[in-house]
C-alpha cells in the first residue's frame, strides 16, 4: 500500500505554473527597469523590451523548476530515485499535473492538444475579422494598421498551431504507445519543449499593446527592421523560443523512435503515422534552424543596429526571403507529413482492410521529405533575385507532385472495395482528400514560374495555401482528433455534433475559398484593408460561406465541452483499431504496458481471415468465405 | 490502474547508450544547421556586396592574437578530453580540459569586445560580431555541460554510465570544430 504524503499549499505551487508566471513576471519587470535606465528607451524603445522578453522566459523556467534536473545531474548525489521520478511524471496528482513540469508523455500529449485547440480558436477569430473587414469596401470595421496586425496575428498563430497541431498532441500522447515504448526518450526535454510554447503565449499577444507588427506572418525584412513600434519583437522573439522548442521535441521524438521500439517492432513493422511524425520532425529540425537565424538578425538589426538587411549598409531583404524559405515551404510539408499519414492509419481503420501500397506510401512521404528541402527558391521568382535557378526550382517543385500522387493513390486503394464505416473520423479524411486535390492542382500554377508572375501576390496565392493548409491538413488533424480523443481523454465525442461540425467545415471552407480564388483570378491583391469595388461581390459570398465555417468551430467548442462534462465513457478499443495504442487500457496507465509488448506482423492485418471455428475435434464449424477483399 | 515506474526507469545499457547518443547527434545536427545558416550569410551579403557596402575599406577583421590563442587552447581541451575520455586518464585531466575550454571562451570574449566597431554596423562588421558572439555562446554552453560533468565526477556518478564521457564528447569535438571554422570563416573568408 502506497503511503500518501500531505503536501502544503506552498509545496503545491512551488515549482508550478504559478511559481513559474510569479517568477517570470518579477524577472521581467526588473530587467525591464534596468535596462530602461541603462538605454534610453526614447532611442531604442525595442532593447527594455528584449530584455523583457528574455528575462520572463528565463526565470519562468526558473520558476516552474525546469533547471532543476540539469543541476541535479550534475550536482545531486545520487541519481533521482524512483519515487522522485513518480513524483516528476506526475502519479496521483490529478488534474493538478497539467500545471507542472510533468514529464509523463500523455500529460505532454494533453497540454499540447488543450493548447492547439485554444490557439486555433483564437487564430480563427481572428479569420473571422478578417472576413468581416473584407465583406464590404471601405476598411468601415478597422484601421489599415490594425488590420495588418489582426493577419499577421492570424497568419503566424495558425502556421505555428498548424505544425505542432499533430506531432504536439498525438506524436506526444499517441505514438511512444504505438510503438510499445512506456515513454518517451527524454522525458524532462517533452515537457521543457511543451512549456517553452506555453511561455511564448504572453509574449506574443503582448504585441497588441505595443503597436502590433505590420509584416504579416513572414515577417519580411527590411520592413521589420524598420517599422518603429517593438510589437516587432513580440513576433521575433515567439520565433526564436518556437523555433527551440520544435528542435527539443523533434531530437525526442526521432530518438524516442530510433531506440524505444517494442521488441520486433522493426522498422518494416512502424505504422504510417510514426513514419508520418518522424519525417516531419526530421524535416523541422534541420529546417529551422535558419528561422532561428533569420530572427536572431533581425533583433540585432532592430536592438544593437547592426546591418543584415538594411541595403544602404550592405545587407539585403534577399538573404531573409532566403533564410526565411529555406524552412518558409518545408515547413508546408512538417504541417503535411503527419496529418497525410494520421490520414493514411484511419483511412485503414475504417475500411478494414490493410493500406494500399504500404511501402510506396512510406516511400513517397520520405520523397516529399527530400525534395522538399530543395524547393524554397520558388518563393523567390518575383524578388528581382538572379533567374539562373528559377528552372531548377519549378522542375523540383513540380517533381513533389508525384509522389504526393502516391498518397491519394494509397488512400484510394485503400478505400476500394473496403468495408467503409463512415462516421466522424473517415468524413473529415474524405474531406482532406478532396480539398488536397484541389490545393495541390492550383500549386502547380504558382510553381510555374510564367503563371506564378500573374498570380503572385495576389487572392489566388491565399485561396491555395488555405486549401494545402487548412482544407487538406487541418481537416487531417480533425481526423486525427476525433479518432484519438476517446484514448486520449476516455470519453467518447458526440457523432452527430461531429459530422455537422464536418459538413458545416467542408460547405463553408469550400465556399469561402473557391470564391477567393475567383477573386484572385479577377485581380485582386492580398494585403489589402479596403477591397476595390470589382471584387466585392466575391468577397462577400466569401465572408457569408466563412460563417459557416465559424458555426462549425463553436459546434466543436461545444462537443468538447459537453463531452468533458457529461460524455460517454469510451471503450478500450473504440475502433476496432490494431496499432498498440488499442490495446492498452482507457485511460492510459502511467507507463502504459504492464509488460513490453512483442511485435510480430505489421497492424494492417483487417484483410486477413480470422481463424475459422473449430470444435473441440478441432473440425470446422462452418465453412469460411473467401474474402474479395483481401 | 498504475503500475510501478522501476522499470522504465531501468533501461538496459545499450538503449541507454544510443538514446544518448541520438539525442546529442540530432542537437549537433540542428545546431550545425544554425552555423551553416549563419556562414551561408555571410557569404551571400558578401557575393552580393549591395551598393558596394557589404565591407568598407576601414572594416578590419578580428584581431588575430585572441583568435588564435582561443583556437590553440581549443585544440589542447580537445585533446586533453581525448586523453581523458580514450585512454582513461585522472579526473586532473579533464579538469584541465575544462580549464583550458574557460581560458578560450575568455579569449572569444575578449576578441568579441575587441572588434572596435562602431555603430551602425556595415553588413561585414553585423556578420563578424555575430559570428564571434555565436561563437562565445557555444563554448560557454559547453563550459556549462563541462561543469555539470565535473559534478557527476567529483560525486562519483559516472560508475554505471559509462556513455555519458563519449557522448558529452561528440558536443565537446563538435564545439572545437565549430569554434575554429567559424573563426577561420572570419579571419580568412570573408
Amino acid at each position: 500500500m502506497t503511503e500518501v504524503k500531505r503536501t502544503s499549499l506552498f509545496q503545491k505551487l512551488v515549482p508550478s505554473v504559478v511559481s513559474g508566471i510569479v517568477l517570470g513576471v518579477i524577472g521581467a519587470i526588473v530587467a525591464y527597469v534596468i535596462v530602461s535606465h541603462i538605454v534610453d528607451p526614447t532611442v531604442n524603445p525595442d532593447a527594455p523590451i528584449v530584455a523583457l522578453y528574455t528575462a520572463w522566459t528565463l526565470f519562468f523556467f526558473v520558476g516552474i523548476g525546469a533547471f532543476n534536473g540539469v543541476f541535479k545531474w550534475g550536482f545531486a548525489p545520487h541519481d533521482p530515485t524512483a519515487d522522485e521520478e513518480l513524483q516528476l511524471a506526475g502519479k496521483d496528482q490529478g488534474l493538478w499535473r497539467y500545471f507542472r513540469f510533468t514529464t509523463d508523455h500523455k500529460v505532454v500529449g494533453m497540454q499540447y492538444l488543450a493548447t492547439v485547440l485554444v490557439t486555433f480558436f483564437l487564430g480563427s477569430m481572428g479569420a473571422f475579422m478578417i472576413r468581416l473587414q473584407q465583406s464590404t469596401p471601405g476598411a468601415k470595421f478597422f484601421t489599415p494598421s490594425t488590420y495588418n496586425t489582426i493577419v499577421g496575428m492570424h497568419g503566424i498563430l495558425m502556421i505555428v498551431s498548424s505544425i505542432i497541431m499533430i506531432s504536439g498532441p498525438f506524436g506526444n500522447f499517441i505514438l511512444p504507445i504505438m510503438i510499445g515504448a512506456r515513454d518517451m526518450a527524454f522525458p524532462r526535454l517533452n515537457a521543457l519543449s511543451y512549456w517553452l510554447i506555453f511561455s511564448i503565449v504572453p509574449i506574443f499577444f503582448s504585441t497588441l499593446f505595443l503597436g502590433g507588427f505590420p509584416t504579416g506572418w513572414t515577417g519580411y525584412a527590411p520592413l521589420s527592421v524598420q517599422e518603429l513600434t517593438p510589437g516587432m519583437d513580440a513576433y521575433c522573439f515567439t520565433i526564436i523560443i518556437f523555433a527551440i522548442s520544435t528542435t527539443i521535441a523533434a531530437l525526442n521524438i526521432v530518438t524516442t523512435v530510433f531506440v524505444l521500439r517494442a521488441p520486433g517492432m522493426t522498422w518494416g513493422r512502424l505504422p504510417v503515422f510514426v513514419w508520418g511524425v518522424i519525417l516531419s520532425v526530421f524535416l523541422g529540425l534541420t529546417a529551422f534552424p535558419s528561422f532561428l537565424m533569420s530572427q536572431v538578425m533581425v533583433v540585432l538589426d532592430r536592438v544593437f543596429q547592426t546591418s543584415f538587411f538594411i541595403a544602404s549598409f550592405g545587407g539585403s531583404n534577399w538573404l531573409y526571403e532566403h533564410l526565411f524559405w529555406f524552412m518558409g515551404h518545408p515547413e508546408v510539408y512538417v504541417i503535411a507529413l503527419p496529418a497525410m499519414a494520421a490520414a493514411a492509419e484511419i483511412a485503414t481503420v475504417f475500411s478494414r482492410k490493410t493500406i494500399f501500397g504500404r511501402r510506396m506510401l512510406i516511400g513517397s512521404l520520405i520523397t516529399i521529405c527530400i525534395l522538399s528541402v530543395l524547393v524554397w527558391g520558388h518563393h523567390l521568382y518575383t524578388s528581382g533575385s538572379a533567374t539562373a535557378l528559377d528552372g531548377p526550382y519549378m522542375l523540383d517543385t513540380e517533381l513533389i507532385s508525384i509522389p504526393t500522387g502516391f498518397f491519394f493513390l494509397a488512400l484510394i486503394g485503400t478505400f476500394w472495395r473496403g468495408k467503409m464505416w463512415v462516421t466522424v473520423p473517415i468524413l473529415f479524411v474524405a474531406g482532406t482528400l478532396v480539398n488536397f486535390v484541389i490545393g495541390g492542382i492550383t500549386g502547380i500554377y504558382l510553381a510555374d514560374l510564367p503563371t506564378d508572375e500573374i498570380l503572385h501576390g495576389g487572392m489566388f496565392v491565399t485561396a491555395h495555401f488555405h486549401f494545402t493548409l487548412v482544407g487538406s491538413m487541418v481537416f487531417g488533424f480533425f481526423a486525427a482528433f476525433y479518432y484519438w480523443f476517446p484514448k486520449m481523454t476516455g470519453k467518447r465525442l458526440d457523432p452527430l455534433l461531429g459530422k455537422i461540425h464536418f459538413w458545416l467545415f467542408e460547405i463553408g471552407f469550400l465556399g469561402t475559398f473557391l470564391a477567393l480564388f475567383y477573386a484572385g483570378l479577377q485581380g485582386e491583391p492580398r494585403w489589402s484593408a479596403n477591397i476595390a469595388p470589382p471584387f466585392a461581390t466575391a468577397n462577400l459570398i466569401a465572408s457569408l460561406f466563412a460563417i459557416l465555417i465559424a458555426a462549425s468551430v463553436f459546434v466543436t467548442v461545444y462537443n468538447v465541452i459537453i463531452t468533458m462534462v457529461r460524455g460517454e465513457p469510451a471503450v478500450a478499443n473504440e475502433w476496432g483499431g490494431k496499432t498498440l495504442e488499442w490495446t492498452v487500457p482507457t485511460p492510459v496507465p502511467l507507463e502504459n504496458f504492464e509488460h513490453l509488448p512483442v511485435v510480430t506482423s505489421t497492424p494492417y492485418d483487417y484483410g486477413t481471415p480470422e481463424p475459422a471455428p473449430t470444435d473441440k475435434d478441432g473440425d470446422l464449424i462452418a465453412p469460411v468465405l473467401p474474402q474479395s477483399e483481401s | 490502474m498504475s503500475t510501478s515506474l522501476e522499470e522504465m526507469h531501468e533501461l538496459p545499457l545499450h538503449i541507454r547508450v544510443g538514446r544518448a547518443r541520438a539525442g546529442v547527434i540530432m542537437l549537433i545536427l540542428a545546431d550545425l544547421m544554425s552555423i551553416l545558416a549563419l556562414l551561408a550569410a555571410g557569404g551571400y551579403l558578401s557575393t552580393l556586396n549591395v551598393l558596394n557596402q557589404y565591407r568598407l575599406t576601414s572594416d578590419h577583421p578580428p584581431a588575430l592574437l585572441p583568435g588564435l590563442l582561443a583556437s590553440i587552447v581549443l585544440v589542447l581541451s580537445g585533446l586533453s578530453y581525448y586523453w581523458w575520455e580514450r585512454r582513461g586518464g585522472q579526473s586532473v585531466v579533464f579538469i584541465l580540459s575544462l580549464l583550458l575550454m574557460i581560458v578560450a571562451l575568455a579569449f572569444q570574449i575578449w576578441l568579441g569586445v575587441s572588434l572596435g566597431y562602431a555603430a551602425p554596423f556595415h553588413a561585414y562588421e553585423s556578420v563578424i560580431i555575430l559570428l564571434s558572439w555565436y561563437s562565445a555562446f557555444h563554448l560557454a554552453l559547453a563550459s556549462f555541460i563541462g561543469l555539470l560533468l565535473l559534478g557527476r565526477i567529483l560525486r562519483g556518478r559516472l560508475a554505471g554510465h559509462p556513455y555519458i564521457p563519449e557522448v558529452v564528447g561528440y558536443w565537446w569535438y563538435y564545439t572545437i570544430i565549430a569554434g575554429l571554422i567559424m573563426w577561420a570563416f572570419s579571419m580568412f573568408l570573408i
